[in-house]
This record gives C-alpha cells, sequence and structure tokens, in this order.
C-alpha cells in the first residue's frame, strides 16, 4: 500500500502536467477520444439494426459542441431541445465568458483536436485564424443574399472564401444630448463652434471627448480622406498601401490636435472619461458603440443616436459563426449555419438579446429600436480590415493621435512617425533588403531555393544607388526574380512589373556572375565572367 | 529515509514486487497510449519528454539501488513537467517560427492542404439530396445548373431516371423524388451526422462526384500532391511546386499556401530581435528608465518601510497594533485593483485627486500626458503598493537586532544617527539584503503595473517602433513580439525571453556579489 501513495500521485501529476502545460499539449487525455469516436458509430456509419427508425434512436446521432460569449449562450440552449427532437443532433453549448475571451482558446485548443465545431467570433480574427488553417469555409449558397453585404464582405477573407455567417454587426454612432442640441450639426467645424458656444455659456466642459485612439475617433479621420490600408485591383486588402500619413489621416489628426489645443476636447483620450462626460451632461457629443447603450440609458441623459457629420465612416466589427477547421463535423457544422442559423427565428432570438443591429436583412427590417437603427443607418461603417497587418497598426496609430493631440508633436510629424512604424513592422527585420530568390541558391549555400530572405544573396548597395551580388555558379539553367525587403510581398519579374514573370539564365560553363539591380527601372542586368 | 538500512538489504516479498511491476505496467500503458496520441499530432518535444520521465520513473521503481529516491520521485516528476519542460520548450520555441499563421505541425498543414479540390474545367457542380439504404449504402439526387435531376450511386454511371423508373418516387417541388425504393430520403443534419460523407466517391470511376458543402457536389479532383522527398506541394492544376520554405510552402513566383506549420528556423529569431529598429532606436532609453524604476522603486519603498518600521519599533508608540494593522491594508488589496484605482484617482478629467489639485492650486499634474510626470505616477503607485512588505519584513529583522549592540554604542556616546547607520542600517541590510534583490528583480520585471497603469505611455515621438516613456524591458517586448507584422509570433517573443533572462540573471549575480559584502558585515559583528 505503501507503494501506491506516491505511483497514485504521479498518474494523477502526469495527466495534469500534460493537460496544463501549454498550446503544445492540449490534448488532455481524458476528454479527447471519448466523445468523437463513440458518439456518431452507432447510428449513422453502422446501422446494423434495420429496425430502429432514426425517430426513435435514444442517443443523439451526433453531437455540435459550440463555444459561445455569455449573451449568446443561453439562446443557443433555449434552441438546443427543439433542435435535438427535430434532428437528433445534440448541441453542446460552452460559454466562456466574452466574445474577446473566444479566441485565444480556440487558437489554442483547435490544432489539439480539443476545439469546438462551431464558436463565435469577430470578423477581424480571420487573420490569425485563416492564415493559421484554423477555421474552414463556408458556402451559404443561396442564401447569402438574406444577409447585409457589408457583414459577407467582412467575413470574406483575402483568397475570396467565406469563413463565418454574420449575425450582428457593430459600428459607433453620434449620440448628441437633446437637451444642449436641437439639430445635430452636419459638419465637425460646426461640432466644435457649438462645442465652443455651449462651453463660453458654461453649460459644457468640452465639445466631446475621445474615447480612444484611432477606432473610436475613425467617423473623424474618414471624414478628412483618412484611410489605414489600400485596396488592390481585386478588391482586398493591400499591406503595403498603408493610409495613416495619408493627407486626410493627417488633417483628421490635426482637427482632433487643434480641438485639444484649443480646449475643446480633453488632450487624453479614455473610454471611460468620455462616457462619463456625456453621461453626466458636461459634453455634449459623444461617439459611441451599441457596447454602451445601456449604460448611457441608465444614466438618464436625454440623447438620440445619429449619422456622424461629414459623412465620417465609423469601422464596423461584424460578428459570426465560424467552423473549426480541426472540428470531426465540419459538413454537420456548415449545415447547422446554412439550415438553423441563417434564419430568420434563430436570427431574431439573437437580436433581441445582443443589442446589436442584425447582419440578416430580414430581421434588420423589422428593427425598432431607435438607436440600433440609427446606428443601422450609417451604410457607410466600413469593415475593420480582416489581414493579420492590421495587428501592427493599433498602437503606433494611437501613440500618433495621442503625440499630436498631447502636443507633443505636430499632427504631420506624428502621423508620418506612426505610418513610418507601421511599414516597419510590416516589412520586418530585414526591411531595405534586395534579393534575388531563384533556383540557384542551394549553390550559394543559402539550404534552399526560391528564398527571398537568404542573406547570402542579398544584394550589396553600390555607391551609383544601384545593388550587386557576385556568385560563382555551374553550368546550367536557372530561373531569378527580384524580392524586396526579405519578403515575396514585393516582388518584379523580368519586365520589371510586379509578379512579372521569372528571369532566366542559362550558363554554358561554370562562371562567376554579377548581377546589377536599378532600383529605378526594377531590372536586372548580368554579366559573366 | 526514516526507513533503516537494515529493511532495505532485505529482498522485498514477492507480494510487495508484483505489486511494484503492477504499478509499473500500470503506469507504462498509460504513457504507451498518450504518447501514442501525441506522436501522429506532431507533439515530438512533449512525447519525448513524457517518455523520458516514465523512464526514469521506471528506473526508480524497479531498480533497488534507486530506491532512495523514490520518495522524490513525485517532486522531482512535478519540477520536470511543470519548470524544466517549460523551460526546454521555452528554448525550443525561441528556434521556431511558432506565432499566428504557424501555429500547427508540418503533419497537420500538409492534411490540410491535400484536403483542397479544384473543379475541372469539364466537371460540373450540382446540388444534391441524400439517400441512405437500410444497408448503410448512399446515393445522391443531384441537379445540375440546369434544373436537370441525376441520381447518382458509388461505382455506377449518372442516370436520369423520371418519376416511376428504378424506384424514383414522385419529384417534389424542388424536383427532388420523395421516395427511392430501399432507401429512406435524408434531410440536410441527418445527412451530415455522418462525417465520412464528404470523402465518399459516387459515380463511375474516372468521373467521380464529391460532397463539398451543404450545398454542393461536384466532379472535383485533389489539387495539391505532396513530395516527400522535395518537401514540396505540386499543384495538379497549374503544375507549379510550392517548396517548404521556412514553414510555408511557398512557390517560385511566392505564391504561399496556406496554412503555415511549426518549423525549425535557427537564429533567425535572435537575428530579427537583434537586427530590429527596435534595437536601433529606444532601446537605451527604455533601459535606463527600466534600471531608474526599479533601483528607485526599491529605494522608497524601502526607505518608506523602514521608516515606518522604527516608528513602531518605539515601545512608547501609541496604538501602536491599530496603525500597523492599517497600514498593512494596502498589501492586502489585490495589485490589479489598486492599480485601477489609482488610474481612476489620478484621471485628469475625472480623479479625485486631479480635482481636488485643480480645486486647490489650479492646476494639475499631467499623469497621463507628460513623461516625468508619468513617471512619478509609476514610482507613487507602487510605492503604495510595496512599503507595507518592506515594513513588514523590517519590522521583523528589527527584532533580531541584539539590544546590547545599542547599548554598547550609547556608552561610546554614539548619538541616534550614528546608530541607525553604524549599527541598524548595516545589521538590517544582512537580514534583507536578499529580499532587496528579489525585489529589485521583481521590479524589473513588474510588467503588470506598466501593463495596467499606462501601458507605457505616453508614447515617445520619433521612434522606429512604438515605445512609451515608462515602458519597461518587458513590456516593450511584449509589444514587440506581439504587434508584428503577422500577429502574434511566440517564436520571437520566447527568443526576447531568453535575452531578458540572461540580463536579469547577470544582473542578480552581481548583485548577490554585493550582498556578500553585507555578509561579511554581519560576520565581524
Amino acid at each position: 500500500m505503501k507503494k501506491l501513495g506516491p505511483i497514485f500521485s504521479l498518474i494523477v501529476v502526469l495527466s495534469l502536467g500534460l493537460a496544463a502545460c501549454g498550446p503544445a499539449s492540449t490534448p488532455a487525455p481524458t476528454a479527447a477520444p471519448a466523445e468523437p469516436t463513440a458518439a456518431p458509430a452507432e447510428p449513422t456509419a453502422a446501422p446494423v439494426e434495420p429496425t430502429a427508425a432514426p425517430t426513435a434512436e435514444p442517443a443523439p446521432s451526433a453531437t455540435l459542441k459550440i463555444w459561445a460569449d455569455d449573451t449568446r449562450t443561453p439562446i443557443l440552449l433555449a434552441f438546443a431541445d427543439a433542435f435535438k427532437a427535430e434532428y437528433n443532433v445534440e448541441l453542446v453549448v460552452e460559454d466562456l465568458g466574452r466574445v474577446q475571451d473566444i479566441r485565444t482558446p480556440m487558437i489554442t485548443a483547435a490544432p489539439a483536436g480539443e476545439g469546438p465545431d462551431l464558436f463565435i467570433g469577430v470578423h477581424d480574427w480571420l487573420g490569425a485564424l485563416v492564415e493559421s488553417g484554423l477555421v474552414a469555409p463556408i458556402d451559404l449558397g443561396g442564401k447569402a443574399d438574406e444577409f447585409v453585404p457589408m457583414s459577407l464582405e467582412a467575413f470574406t477573407y483575402t483568397d475570396g472564401k467565406l469563413y463565418g455567417v454574420p449575425y450582428a454587426t457593430e459600428n459607433l454612432g453620434f449620440f448628441y444630448n437633446t437637451d444642449l442640441i436641437e439639430t445635430p450639426p452636419a459638419t465637425w467645424a460646426e461640432v466644435l463652434e457649438v462645442g465652443q458656444q455651449l462651453q463660453a455659456e458654461g453649460k459644457v466642459k468640452y465639445a466631446f471627448a475621445m474615447a480612444g485612439g484611432g477606432y473610436e475617433n475613425m467617423p473623424v479621420l474618414t471624414a478628412f480622406g483618412g484611410y489605414i490600408f489600400g485596396k488592390d485591383a481585386g478588391g482586398a486588402w493591400n499591406p503595403n498601401d498603408v493610409g495613416l500619413d495619408s493627407a486626410g489621416m493627417i488633417a483628421g489628426v490635426k482637427y482632433l490636435a487643434d480641438a485639444a489645443a484649443a480646449g475643446l476636447i480633453p488632450n487624453t483620450a479614455d473610454y471611460e472619461t468620455a462616457h462619463s462626460l456625456f453621461e453626466t451632461g458636461q459634453v455634449p457629443f459623444l461617439m459611441a458603440g451599441p457596447w454602451a447603450i445601456d449604460r448611457i440609458r441608465a444614466s438618464g441623459v436625454p440623447y438620440k443616436v445619429t449619422t456622424f457629420p461629414d459623412n465620417g465612416a465609423p469601422f464596423s466589427g461584424v460578428q459570426g459563426f465560424m467552423v473549426n477547421a480541426f472540428s470531426q463535423n465540419v459538413l454537420l457544422a456548415q449545415t447547422f449555419l446554412t439550415e438553423y442559423v441563417a434564419t430568420q427565428d434563430f436570427m431574431q432570438q439573437i437580436y433581441e438579446t445582443g443589442l446589436r443591429p442584425s447582419a440578416f436583412k430580414p430581421v434588420l427590417e423589422q428593427t425598432t429600436d431607435p438607436d440600433l437603427l440609427a446606428m443601422g443607418q450609417i451604410t457607410n461603417a466600413m469593415p475593420m480590415p480582416n489581414i493579420p497587418e492590421m495587428g501592427s497598426v493599433w498602437t503606433a496609430w494611437n501613440n500618433g493621435i495621442a503625440l499630436a493631440t498631447a502636443g507633443t508633436q505636430d499632427a504631420e510629424a506624428a502621423m508620418k512617425d506612426a505610418a513610418g512604424q507601421v511599414r516597419a513592422l510590416i516589412q520586418g527585420a530585414l526591411a531595405g533588403m534586395v534579393n534575388l530568390p531563384g533556383s540557384y541558391q542551394d549553390q550559394v549555400g543559402c539550404g534552399g531555393q526560391w528564398d527571398p530572405a537568404c542573406e547570402k544573396t542579398g544584394l550589396a548597395k553600390g555607391d551609383d544607388g544601384s545593388y550587386t551580388l557576385t556568385v560563382n555558379l555551374k553550368a546550367g539553367d536557372y530561373e531569378y526574380k527580384v524580392a524586396l525587403d526579405g519578403s515575396w510581398t514585393v516582388n518584379y519579374g523580368s519586365d520589371g512589373a510586379q509578379d512579372g514573370p521569372n528571369y532566366k539564365l542559362s550558363l554554358p560553363a561554370d562562371s562567376a556572375v554579377m548581377f546589377t539591380y536599378n532600383p529605378e527601372t526594377h531590372l536586372v542586368t548580368v554579366e559573366t565572367k | 529515509m526514516s526507513q533503516p538500512t537494515k529493511t532495505e538489504a532485505r529482498p522485498p516479498s514477492l507480494g510487495s514486487r508484483l505489486t511494484g511491476l503492477a504499478v509499473v505496467v500500470l503506469i507504462d500503458a498509460a504513457v504507451i497510449w498518450f504518447v501514442s496520441r501525441l506522436i501522429p499530432l506532431g507533439y515530438y518535444p512533449l512525447a519525448a519528454a513524457v517518455v523520458g520521465v516514465a523512464s526514469f520513473v521506471n528506473l526508480v521503481l524497479l531498480r533497488r539501488a534507486a530506491y532512495p529516491l523514490r520518495w522524490m520521485v513525485v517532486g522531482l516528476v512535478l519540477l520536470t513537467m511543470f519548470t524544466l519542460y517549460p523551460i526546454g520548450f521555452t528554448v525550443w520555441v525561441a528556434f521556431t517560427n511558432y506565432g499566428e499563421g504557424h501555429l500547427i505541425t508540418k503533419q497537420q498543414a500538409i492534411n490540410q492542404i491535400l484536403k483542397a479540390t479544384y473543379l475541372p474545367a469539364a466537371g460540373k457542380s450540382y446540388t444534391w439530396t441524400a439517400f441512405r439504404a437500410d444497408t448503410g449504402e448512399y446515393a445522391l439526387w443531384l441537379i445540375d445548373a440546369d434544373g436537370q435531376g441525376y441520381l447518382a450511386r458509388p461505382g455506377q454511371r449518372l442516370s436520369q431516371p423520371s418519376p416511376g423508373e428504378a424506384g424514383v418516387g414522385a419529384l417534389d417541388d424542388k424536383g427532388i423524388p420523395a421516395t427511392l425504393a430501399g432507401y429512406t430520403r435524408l434531410n440536410p443534419f441527418q445527412a451530415a451526422t455522418n462525417k465520412d460523407l464528404t470523402s465518399l466517391q459516387f459515380g463511375e470511376a474516372g468521373r467521380t462526384l464529391q460532397i463539398r458543402s451543404p450545398q454542393e457536389a461536384a466532379e472535383l479532383l485533389p489539387l495539391y500532391v505532396y513530395d516527400a522527398g522535395q518537401d514540396a506541394m505540386r499543384d495538379q492544376q497549374t503544375g507549379a511546386v510550392y517548396a517548404n520554405l521556412r514553414g510555408t510552402f511557398t512557390s517560385s513566383t511566392g505564391q504561399e499556401l496556406r496554412p503555415g506549420f511549426i518549423e525549425t528556423i535557427q537564429f533567425a529569431n535572435f537575428r530579427e530581435f537583434f537586427t530590429s529598429p527596435a534595437l536601433r532606436g529606444p532601446l537605451v532609453r527604455i533601459i535606463a528608465w527600466n534600471f531608474g524604476f526599479a533601483s528607485l522603486s526599491l529605494l522608497l519603498n524601502f526607505s518608506l518601510g523602514l521608516a515606518i518600521a522604527l516608528l513602531f519599533n518605539d515601545p512608547h508608540f501609541p496604538l501602536k497594533k491599530f496603525f500597523r494593522s492599517l497600514l498593512i491594508l494596502p498589501y492586502t488589496v489585490p495589485a490589479l485593483i489598486t492599480i485601477l484605482i489609482w488610474r481612476g484617482m489620478l484621471n485628469p478629467e475625472l480623479g479625485v485627486i486631479d480635482r481636488t489639485l485643480e480645486g486647490l492650486f489650479g492646476w494639475a499634474p499631467p499623469w497621463f500626458t507628460d513623461p516625468g510626470w508619468a513617471k512619478v505616477a509609476i514610482l507613487l503607485v507602487n510605492l503604495w503598493l510595496s512599503y507595507p512588505y518592506f515594513m513588514l519584513i523590517c519590522s521583523g529583522a528589527l527584532q533580531s537586532i541584539p539590544e546590547e549592540i545599542y547599548a554598547a554604542a550609547q556608552v561610546d556616546g554614539a548619538s541616534g544617527w550614528q546608530q541607525f547607520w553604524s549599527i541598524t542600517l548595516p545589521l538590517l541590510l544582512v537580514a534583507v539584503g536578499p529580499l532587496l534583490i528579489a525585489s529589485f528583480t521583481f521590479n524589473f520585471n513588474n510588467f503588470n503595473l506598466i501593463y495596467l497603469f499606462n501601458a507605457g505611455g505616453p508614447p515617445m515621438a520619433g521612434t522606429p517602433t512604438p515605445a512609451g516613456h515608462t515602458d519597461i524591458l518587458i513590456s516593450y517586448v511584449y509589444n514587440l513580439a506581439f504587434s508584428g507584422s503577422r500577429g502574434v509570433n511566440y517564436g520571437l517573443a520566447a527568443a526576447i525571453t531568453i535575452i531578458i533572462f540572461f540580463v536579469v540573471g547577470t544582473l542578480t549575480l552581481f548583485q548577490f556579489r554585493l550582498t556578500r559584502t553585507w555578509e561579511e558585515v554581519g560576520e565581524n559583528v
């Protein structure tokens, strides 16, 4: 007996330890095997008992596990019984807290086979999820027409595939205090004028307050023409076109900085401050999202929601259901989404408790809540870019605005710096590198072919501004291309055009080859000895 | 080891040996089952660690020479799984591209890429409805874009039976037969509960159909083949070859296949850190503030704690217990709450401190926009958080200084100050020195305080990477690793962690040298 104690604890420790030490080890021995294998095998794959009618089966023929947030979990659970009765599929809904709390567990659990079949998320997670292969595409078929087009666009990744079924959209609306303001101003300049007047009368402290950085001030910045990423010809986000130092963005930030310098807005940005000032009537205007409606209503301040001055466009965040690519039930999960979630009944329930404008047209059309209706009327709300490069933008962007509004830097300098920071992050550590990836690279010790980051084939910049590389190659036929910044993102072909065809090189004998790259024409000339 | 040596020498009874063996067999069975699950998922390092630990346990339980070790086996296993393995794992991650975009193993990525299919030019796509026979066989009723209906069975040519033929019942309003003789019509959910449905091939050989989505079945062909020899994927449609380039299958024109996978990339993470603009830019200022913050915090917190402890050391101090309990309070409130409350109190628009100061003097320090005041605020909050700790340890240490020394000093005519500088402080430092080092190290990496209070703000102007005036090394590199071009980069984060480990390690070593001098003071007394 003496021996069993430590050994038993050892087994416990082993299983616990393996379950607990991080992403690589999430296949906890207990949960994984039982559920996916046992349940479905009996009724579907091997109907050994031909007498058992599908309706009389006591056990569900399959289980769908859903990770949801605390608002959506009760709704899904309310549907679970009816769904099981109708289709004999059990819904297991797990409440993970807030929507944003679902992302990290999903990223950790999915590759280990521990994730849900379906989960709730926000469209701008796609960058991480799709690039990592964690979500499966969804085909809505004819039902696509029933969704708000912007919400489907948000869940469509750069590969043109849809990765989520949206149920709600979130964007900022323009709140104004109806005691202080009769008709909302039409321009941002007017906002400050009205604010200044009320301030002079001693009725308010500021015109408005910044609830945060870039996201929270997007309607101002876009009104002046600011943008984050441009789009390429195909309509996909182009991470090489960073708009943080575009003239519009600088003008928008300058507007904020000037207002702060004139004492018309506070020179710091803070969510709590901005909302409290509005709720206590100390500012007449507020840019806020549907998540704040509850607290604003509770504060008792008289308000209305409307579209933004100068047609300013807020960012939109779209919430939806996504399918785990590692699920054993991908087809069933997709069927659940297209046949059950994308229906008026389901979408109506989600809308009623969620307090967000619905992404489903038939439900949206019946919206009666005046605030949500007003937010839904901001039709120029645009989905936040869903590419992973967006992750590099937030800090630099917010910092630029903070520096300008605090008066540390002028708007132009601040935003130029911010844009520079973002470009440096996107280009990575090898920014500035000119490389000639090709089929010759293994001969010069690169360890692989077509590697745009191999330092051994990086070109050296000469005094005349051209870049050169000399290598010794054996006789043979080779192909290569020009790639910048150590990646394929920006590359030039033999026609000097981006993404052009490969250069070809034939060497009749072993020779030393000197490549010269002209950064003006993007062309390479070759000399052999 | 309480057992006398005599018992050890005696061969253990057959019963206990058998029990031991049974336990070993049980453990090994569990380990083999677990490892056999890990290997197909590609978790080789973890599998190796588990096998290593299991062999150690076997050794200990089976070899009599290792008998004493079995009393430590639980501790050693814990140490291995919770300390050594995570450290080893971090080191391993530092040499990989593990991060968003490269989260799954190579095998998982290959499996996923191989699942991709394409519709050849001559291929057709249909909407489908599934029928299941009692024998478990499936048949599909397909409708093409022109509304024509087809019956598809595995291994048979598509047929176009009219209602009444081949057991096909009357068509419903969507053109789907309500019944099919020998088969049950399935609704989409009943069909989808079969996990293998998407891999079933319908239609004649050479021109088979597969279900692609709840809507669509089509004459699909696998898009890629994997060539293990070249470690490359070949696109069967275009012939393009995608070679493995640091964890992404990349073509010679720079096209990348999603998803990427975890791959070792040698020293690339370290190279990235040492060549990144982050190092050319604000790092010097951040390190200077990091040292300043840790040292000033230590000095301020320790001084205040010591001052209060000295005050309470006076036996005549009234209501000592009451005040001491009161002063301990900040230590008992979770730091998270305290930091957020201070953040609120110092808020320039709504904070009680700023409101009061502005009411009194018409001016309040810009705690969140001015670099200098932000640093003052951080030190202030940290002082509030940490002085009770120093008060506690100093109170304890003061008790241990013998009264006779003071008596002797008084005889020699030493003043109060002289006594403090020559007796109290040196003897106190001997006792609390190691704690001071621990505190310095803790503050050197005090991520919580910086991140919760102002996330390193206010931002520095004109830096090549985003950085704040109150950023310390750990909060700065956190941003660096988690706001890279491709989202979260665990590989880079792990590499930076290792570098910081060496920085802090060197510091601590240096400080222990320092404390040795204090210990010498102690020995001489």
